[in-house]
């Protein structure tokens, strides 16, 4: 298992100089001059000795692929760099705005979890059932929202109208309740699906048959063996969407003024801040690799055949 | 067996723990919650982080925000006036190059230390150490010398006569003042300031990035102390997010160019719940036509252009009636701008159609663009994508010039392309508008003089471009007030008569508050806070 995990830790640093080589290309490839993005950003109209100086200060001035060796090196000693906009290091600000974002990814994972389990296992059980319905009803609503329109609604109904929590901002429990439920209806929507599917194709299997004829208790088949092996892909599920909450929690960011990181890329990206894109680029696909180990090493644990297959091979 | 299984429930138990664990501990930290019932604090919402509170640097600080904390020598009033602030008077020598400034005696910065002609130059000293960051700002780089004459008067000498210099002192930044406590050791302050200490009517007295930032009124302050004694300003990025927040009456004021959309002005205008009002012009939305370009290049083609859409029209239904239909390339409130002599293009079909034939763009038949030596009348306008406002009105255009038989192709592009592209002359017509005050008439004008920002060409086939280029050099060094006013008269009339420039709309800004919101004015300089004299009943 120890040697399982370095090896795909390892994997992680081909990726990295693979997205760092990406962004640096796109980068690059955009018409758009950062120097220049910086000072039309500030309302100014710059000279050519203005747009020098910045190129020189930002290393602009250096060929492709000096930058290109330069950036890695600096990534390889944890160094992101300056921000261009704020002139401050880029790690601080992301470690800054780091925890508001994971705190509205796990709130929405929790809360999608929460619902869509027993929503899912009930769905599958009873097949056309009200429950059933119910959970078809909900999938396809929150499959088919897009999340802004969700947010305003939701601010609007809950907030605005009912009064019962804070349209915008961080700080108390009540203010996570609404991005995350806007976060999290999308993904309550597909794990219920998810769940029914699978729970349905496994009460077809044989061992369920065996079960029920050796007189063990229907309602210790369903939790202790059907649920347990049928959470198998949600899981796979919830991992791939781990990385993608944390990145992709841009949107309701903006709807709901939550100062996560999210917010602060978008920005990035609009100013042309390369080693703040750098950075989240990196991180993305870090976030990526290590939610699915996560994942791998939860199924491992639930599902001992997965590990044993895994032996197997070696 | 069981065992194992069992420690590994656990395992998976306790990761869960420790994930909702991590998720409450991130809730602890309760803010104080306001609301809007306190009279003495005002809650208003900006889109974006206030920035760093320093005087001399620019992105990602908001201008407003360093306003409150931050005072210049002058100030730039209604109409164009500049009035003394924290100098008292200044005299300006016959040849223009030297200014002397008498401070104000009473003033003192947040910390207590006093405002004087040594601080004045150790401040103008270290915006002069970055003097290519400023050099934008037309008299930075003509400054020769600074002197302190004594505790009270300050003499700031140039290398040669630039008339805009005071106007240029009301800028909210660089030229605006910090105290000794909030210098760095090296006394530079284009890396940061160690305190924002300021003589303005505000401290920051809490701030949090990304969230919000209160501001404390400055008991001390030597001119009127403001009526209320906080203001929060809370950082809402998302302009529904905004007027929803403005509803529930977490906020009070909502105010500035573009922070909500049309349709929410205009919704929150028809409840009649809230009070809201439109500023004066702050700047000219223009159409600016490339006469380097062939098709362009015609003196009547770009009069046709302005007879064939009902400009009127198209800014009230665009705008909803925020802006209003312009007649001049700037605004009347601005400097030397009032008394511009030129005749109006009015909404005239058959004249542009008359013009376009006049000038060899005839119809041939069965077709609905126009063509001259078998080339087709085809022209493309280029607009930010992100501006509602201009994608509407060259969706206009385009509907109104096919009329004409011209036919016009939009693309839309991100705001950085557009200024890339402008300024490499790589367009045919753009949407520009001017900086507005206290920046112009001498900015704009100076733009269009100077190479490389995009006019300079696009007047290419001006007969008198050369002449013109002469006039726009030689009025920021005037020194008679009529001689100056003259030359800014002929150059706004010849460039706007000549067709390239169109004025399209006057950009104002809006705001909306809550009832109880009282004695609200718009400043009169585009980048000040909108603070001054408001107060909550």
């Amino acid at each position: 298992m120890g040697t399982y995990i370095l090896k795909r830790i390892m994997a992680i640093i081909p990726i990295f100089l693979l997205a760092i080589l990406l962004t640096f290309g796109m980068i690059h490839l955009s018409p758009v001059d950062p120097a220049e993005a910086y000072l039309s950003a500030a309302h100014i109209q710059p000279t050519d000795e203005m747009l020098a100086q910045k190129r020189h200060e930002f290393g602009l001035d250096q060929p492709l692929h000096v930058q290109y060796v330069n950036s890695i090196i600096k990534i390889c000693q944890f160094d992101f760099g300056i921000s261009y906009l704020s002139n401050k290091p880029v790690w601080d600000e992301v470690t800054y705005r780091m925890p508001a974002t994971i705190q509205l990814a796990l709130g929405s994972i929790i809360l999608a979890v929460l619902v869509s389990v027993p929503l899912g296992f009930l769905a599958g059980i009873k097949k056309n059932s009200g429950i059933d319905h119910f959970s078809r009803l909900l999938s396809f609503f929150g499959a088919s929202i897009p999340s802004f329109w969700l947010g305003y609604l939701l601010i609007f109904f809950f907030s605005v109208k009912l009064d019962l929590f804070p349209v915008e901002g961080i700080g108390t429990w009540q203010h996570l309740v609404l991005p995350s439920v806007t976060l999290a209806l999308p993904l309550i929507a597909l794990y219920t699906r998810l769940l029914r599917a699978s729970v349905l194709e496994n009460l077809q299997e044989p061992y369920i048959l065996f079960a029920r004829t050796r007189g063990i208790h229907e309602k210790v088949i369903m939790g202790k063996h059907v649920l347990r092996i049928a959470i198998s892909p949600m899981i796979t599920g919830l991992g791939m969407n781990l990385g993608k909450l944390l990145t992709g929690t841009i949107i309701v960011e903006a709807v709901f003024s939550w100062p996560g990181f999210g917010r602060y890329f978008i920005e990035a990206i609009f100013n042309r801040d390369v080693p703040v894109i750098q950075c989240y680029v990196l991180l993305a696909a870090g976030l990526f690799i290590i939610s699915n180990l996560i994942v791998d090493l939860i199924q491992m644990c639930i599902d001992p055949r997965i590990s044993r297959k895994g032996g197997q091979h070696q | 067996m069981s065992k194992r299984r069992n420690s590994k429930q656990v395992l998976f138990i306790s990761a869960i723990v420790l994930i909702l664990s991590t998720l409450l501990l991130g809730c602890t930290n309760e803010s104080k919650e306001n609301s809007t019932s306190n009279k003495d604090m005002l809650t208003f919402a900006w889109p974006r982080d206030i920035g760093e509170m320093n005087p001399h640097v620019y992105n990602p600080s908001q201008l407003f925000a360093q306003s409150m904390i931050y005072e210049p020598l002058v100030s730039y009033q209604d109409g164009g006036k500049l009035k003394p602030h924290l100098a008292e008077s200044w005299e300006i020598s016959k040849n223009g190059k030297e200014y002397t400034f008498n401070l104000r005696q009473d003033v003192k910065f947040s910390d207590g230390t006093s405002f004087n002609a040594e601080i004045v130059k150790k401040n103008f000293d270290t915006i002069l150490k970055n003097v290519d960051l400023h050099s934008w700002l037309g008299f930075i780089p003509k400054v020769d010398q600074t002197e302190v004459i004594d505790q009270n008067t300050f003499k700031l000498t140039l290398k040669e006569p630039y008339y805009p210099t005071i106007q240029e002192l009301a800028v909210v930044r660089p030229v605006r003042f910090l105290g000794d406590a909030g210098f760095p050791k090296d006394g530079d302050t284009s890396k940061g300031v160690t305190k924002p200490v300021g003589t303005g009517p505000w401290i920051l007295e809490e701030y949090k990035a990304d969230e919000y930032a209160i501001f404390k009124r400055n008991e001390n302050y030597w001119g009127e102390l403001p009526k209320v004694k906080k203001i929060k300003i809370k950082i809402i990025p998302d302009a529904e997010t905004r007027v929803l927040a403005f509803e529930k009456g977490d906020l009070d004021l909502i105010y500035g160019e573009g922070v909500i959309s049309l349709d929410a002005f205009k919704q929150l205008e028809t409840t009649g719940t809230y009070e809201t009002s439109i500023s004066d012009p702050v700047a000219t939305r223009q159409l600016v036509m490339n006469t380097k370009k062939e098709q362009l290049s015609d003196l009547r083609v770009r009069q046709a252009l302005q007879y064939g859409f009902n400009k009127k029209a198209m800014v009230d239904g665009v705008t909803s009636g925020l802006e209003e239909k312009a007649d001049f390339i700037l605004p009347t409130n601005f400097p030397y701008t009032s008394d511009i002599d030129v005749t109006p293009i009015d909404y005239n079909v058959e004249k542009a159609k008359a013009l376009l034939d006049e000038a060899g763009w005839k119809l041939p038949k069965g077709k609905n663009v126009r063509e001259k030596d078998g080339k087709p009348l085809e022209i493309e306008l280029m607009y930010d994508s992100a501006e509602s406002i201009q994608k509407a009105m060259a969706e206009t255009l385009q509907s109104e010039w096919a009329a004409l038989g011209v036919k016009l192709n939009i693309v839309g592009v991100e705001l950085t392309v557009q200024i890339q592209r402008f300024k490499a002359n790589d367009f045919e017509l753009n949407f520009f508008s001017n900086y507005g005050a206290p920046y112009d008439p001498h900015t704009f004008v100076n733009i269009v003089g100077s190479e490389g920002f995009g006019f300079n060409e696009a007047i290419s086939s001006y007969p008198n471009r050369d002449k013109l280029l002469k006039q726009i050099a030689d009025v920021p060094g005037t020194t008679d007030e009529k001689e100056r006013q003259e030359l800014y008269s002929t150059i706004l009339e010849s460039l706007q008569e000549q067709g390239a420039i169109v004025p399209i709309s006057y950009i104002k800004k809006i705001a909306v508050y809550q009832k109880n919101v009282s004695n609200f004015t718009f400043p009169a300089n585009r980048d000040e806070h909108p603070f001054t004299g408001i107060s909550i009943e």
